[in-house]
């Protein structure tokens, strides 16, 4: 006989909504039941507070691999369904508490009872008393203690209408928003560090995050895209249904560089970028463009290089990076594993296109004298009419 | 397309795809078993040496190992004879998989005596060097037989009796990969020779399948342990389809190798031409020459010509020969894990730019005229147009 699980999904954030939370836990519900597509007998209740879902104790584990990747949650646990027997809850008690006890020394522990049912027989302390001192009769000559403020293993029961659910561990979730509570925002992709940590603290804010990849394959060759497209599909598990556009930027690129003043060209690169992005944008219904900037990091992200970059955009830009420093960067690159695939060595600004010395304070007004030195509007639509797009969910390697 | 990239690999030839499918759909059992079929698969494979043995002129004073490429067999030689503490050499122009194993015995004490002082047009220059390996009591040294890189060419003979007659504790590893199919190998090279390796994939054999030819009297130390295939040398089941396929490729190669020697000559004899004709009609072309331009096998491999051409950046013109389909080589390649250029331009002395801005075009049997014609157009133009932004911007590291 296969044995059933709940896993319990707690949300946090959304619980501060007011008049909206309906629609804040319809959006993770979906996201969860998305995620949990494709996995036969898995069923979900959605009590007051929480999503539980029961399945057999076979997919628990991979429904549980996969909730790690749904911002909104808070933490999730798998749960162990029992009746409200305290003789039956002890001895699953035991069960659990068991293979933590030490050879020497002592374990502490506690039990905590989380009650909905009002109408259950006992108050919540009565039955952390009941169930514990049935665990510690079972083991407390093996070292078992109870201690309520550091205990490190808690026996916890949720006695709900209709179901009683018993758990001993907490998976911490990634928190924030569920994905697509927020809208749309497309997302600077470059393939190196920064921006796909920046994208994903979008994703944790509710938005979905679609991608955009400035492309130069004559010079660089197909490394590039190849890379990004590794990397947003690590990030889109985070959400699904993330699309990349791939736009050619060889000409513009060649362009400028024939054209404009050396040290302005990373930032003229960087304006058409920005403009190719909320054009492209606005197209595809995105509220905002986002960028994996932090001041003061590369000689295009001064103070001065980011506002001459801004103000050709008529749109919000984001930089969730813009306050953090490098090691946080890459700390946090690693935890969402976006971080190996960005140090793989892939070509990212050629030699021929970058001027041996950048601007760090360009003038607007210089970087708009440049920019009549080229069709720049004719190239923008050529760009944006060679653009390629590219469905992450489908299954087809880009 | 166009694939002038024959020293990274080669593609199949159908016969030998033929045999390796055979095999694949009847040879299923283990060639360890001891019923019919598995002995079927046994006397198959030993079908195969006898083949490979023949075709290589192999005496039987030599054993052979299969491998899952060059890099295991360079290893397991290396590694199973001189680990951890007998003293090594080499040039310090062989492929990684054999610097880096030598270089791995650095971690207990054991450094390798490397010789790029006694570096000559890419070979080594043994009247030099003899002496030094004699005097270091050196008992292993490793050359390429045919540099990866410079195609540049360690004659086994001449190596061999200089040895013998200067340093005779010193045996002889060649790395044999780039060599199998384009210079002939005479039986009285076995003598001199300690271990060689070979690739199938270079030879238009299988990936996945190489070979270590090694002196019998040599007791190699496993460095896969299991069920003692192999003489307990090599554990691992026998991949018999690609075994078969190896021995085909390497009997076709070298039955085919006077006939793909002279169309390789001319081939690359069209494009040093073409290079320099190239060079007198453009006068930003800077072009230098890292392999030998002589038609003498016992040289340089008329497979690789590798050449410079400062200010361009060689992986960008790479990239636009391939807008045109065309695939080549990078004179200096990086390593799958690092964008350094590897050391074996500098090492014949070539500055960083020099090595960065050059290709290597690796020719194969199935090359055409034709091919070296586009080639040389469509690099031509690429050159013309990248030119002007490579111009002053002097050097790019």
């Amino acid at each position: 006989m296969t044995e059933l699980r709940t896993l319990l999904i707690r949300y946090d954030e959304i619980g501060l909504k007011g008049r909206n939370r309906k629609f804040f836990e319809n959006c993770l519900y979906n996201n969860i039941k998305q995620v949990l597509s494709g996995l036969d007998d898995v069923r979900f209740r959605i009590p007051r507070g929480r999503i539980m879902v029961d399945t057999p104790s076979s997919l628990a584990d991979e429904c549980a691999r996969r909730l790690a990747f749904v911002p909104g949650i808070a933490s999730f646990s798998i749960g162990y369904p029992v009746n409200p027997d305290f003789e039956e809850m002890a001895a699953l008690g035991i069960k659990l508490v068991e293979p933590s006890l030490r050879a020497e020394g002592e374990l502490k522990f506690c039990v905590r009872t989380q009650r909905t049912d009002k109408n259950f027989h006992k108050t919540s302390p009565e039955i952390n008393f009941e169930v514990g001192s049935r665990i510690m009769t079972a083991l407390s000559e093996r070292g078992l203690v109870v201690n309520i403020k550091q205990a490190e293993v808690v026996i916890e029961i949720e006695i709900g209408r209709g179901e009683t659910v018993l758990f001993d561990h907490r998976t911490p979730g990634i928190r924030g928003l569920p994905v697509g509570c927020s809208g749309n925002v497309l997302s600077l992709l470059s393939g190196g560090i920064d921006s796909p940590v920046a994208s994903f603290y979008m994703m944790r804010r509710g938005c979905r995050v679609h991608f955009i990849f400035f492309d130069n394959q004559p010079f660089l060759g197909r490394g590039g895209l190849d890379k990004v497209l590794k990397l947003s599909r690590i990030l889109n598990r985070y959400q699904s249904r993330g699309r990349v556009y791939v736009v050619p930027f060889q000409d513009i690129q060649v362009a400028i560089r024939d054209h404009c003043t050396p040290e302005n060209r990373v930032v003229l690169y960087r304006r058409m970028m920005y403009r190719i992005g909320q054009k492209m944008a606005q197209k595809i219904k995105c509220l905002a463009l986002v960028t994996g900037e932090s001041l003061g990091q590369v000689a295009s992200q001064t103070l001065e290089n980011l506002a001459a970059v801004s103000c050709v955009v008529p749109m919000s830009v984001f930089r969730p990076l813009i306050g953090m420093d490098k090691q946080e960067i890459i700390a946090q690159a690693r935890k969402i594993e976006t971080y190996e695939t960005s140090i793989e060595p892939a070509p990212d600004c050629c030699s021929v296109f970058m001027p041996s010395r950048p601007a760090t304070k360009s003038r607007v007004d210089r970087l708009e004298r440049d920019e009549t030195r080229f069709q720049w509007e004719d190239l923008m639509q050529e760009a944006m009419d060679n653009t390629e797009v590219i469905d992450l969910d489908s299954a087809k390697e880009g | 397309m166009i694939y002038l990239d024959n020293a990274a690999t080669t593609p199949m030839d159908p016969e030998v795809i033929e045999v390796v499918e055979e095999s694949m759909r009847r040879d299923i059992a283990n060639s360890g078993a001891v019923y019919k079929i598995g002995l079927d698969a046994k006397k198959r494979i030993e079908k195969a040496e006898e083949e490979i043995a023949s075709a290589l002129n192999i005496p039987s004073t030599h054993s052979l190992i299969f491998t899952s490429g060059g890099s295991e067999a360079n290893n397991l030689f290396i590694k199973g004879i001189c680990f951890p503490d007998k003293k090594t050499a080499f040039l310090g122009l062989e492929h990684p998989s054999v610097t880096a194993t030598l270089n791995y015995f650095s971690q207990f004490g054991n450094e390798p005596l490397s010789l790029l002082g006694f570096q000559k047009e890419g070979r080594l220059d043994l009247s030099e060097a003899v002496p030094v390996l004699n005097k270091n009591r050196v008992r292993l040294l490793c050359l390429s037989h045919v540099n990866n890189e410079l195609g540049t060419v360690n004659d086994p003979l001449l190596v061999a009796s200089a040895i013998k007659a200067g340093s005779p504790q010193t045996r002889i590893f060649l790395d044999g990969v780039q060599a199998v199919g384009k210079l002939f190998i005479s039986s009285g090279t076995w003598s001199g020779l300690a271990g060689y390796s070979i690739s199938g994939h270079k030879i238009y054999g299988p990936k996945g399948i190489g070979l270590l030819i090694y002196d019998s009297r040599l007791k190699l130390a496993p460095q896969i342990h299991g069920g003692k295939q192999q003489h307990g040398v090599r554990s691992g089941t026998l991949p018999t389809p690609l075994i078969l396929g190896l021995a085909k490729s390497i009997r076709l190669a070298v039955e085919r190798t006077e006939e793909t020697q002279t169309h390789l000559k001319k081939l690359f004899h069209h494009l040093i031409e073409g290079l320099k004709s190239l060079s007198s009609r453009l006068p930003t072309f800077n072009l230098k020459f890292n392999s030998l331009t002589t038609d003498d096998v016992s040289l340089q491999s008329p497979a690789i010509v590798n050449f410079s051409f400062a200010p361009v950046e060689g992986e960008v013109l790479l990239h636009h020969l391939e807008e045109q389909n065309i695939f080549v080589g990078l004179g200096s390649a990086c390593s799958a894990h690092s964008k350094e250029p590897s050391k074996i331009l500098t090492g014949i002395g070539r500055t960083v730019e020099e090595s960065r801005c050059s290709l290597r075009i690796s020719l194969g049997r199935q090359n055409t005229i034709n091919e070296i014609d586009r080639f040389l157009e469509e690099f031509a133009k690429a050159y013309e147009n990248l030119y002007p932004a490579f111009k002053g911007k002097g050097t790019l590291d």
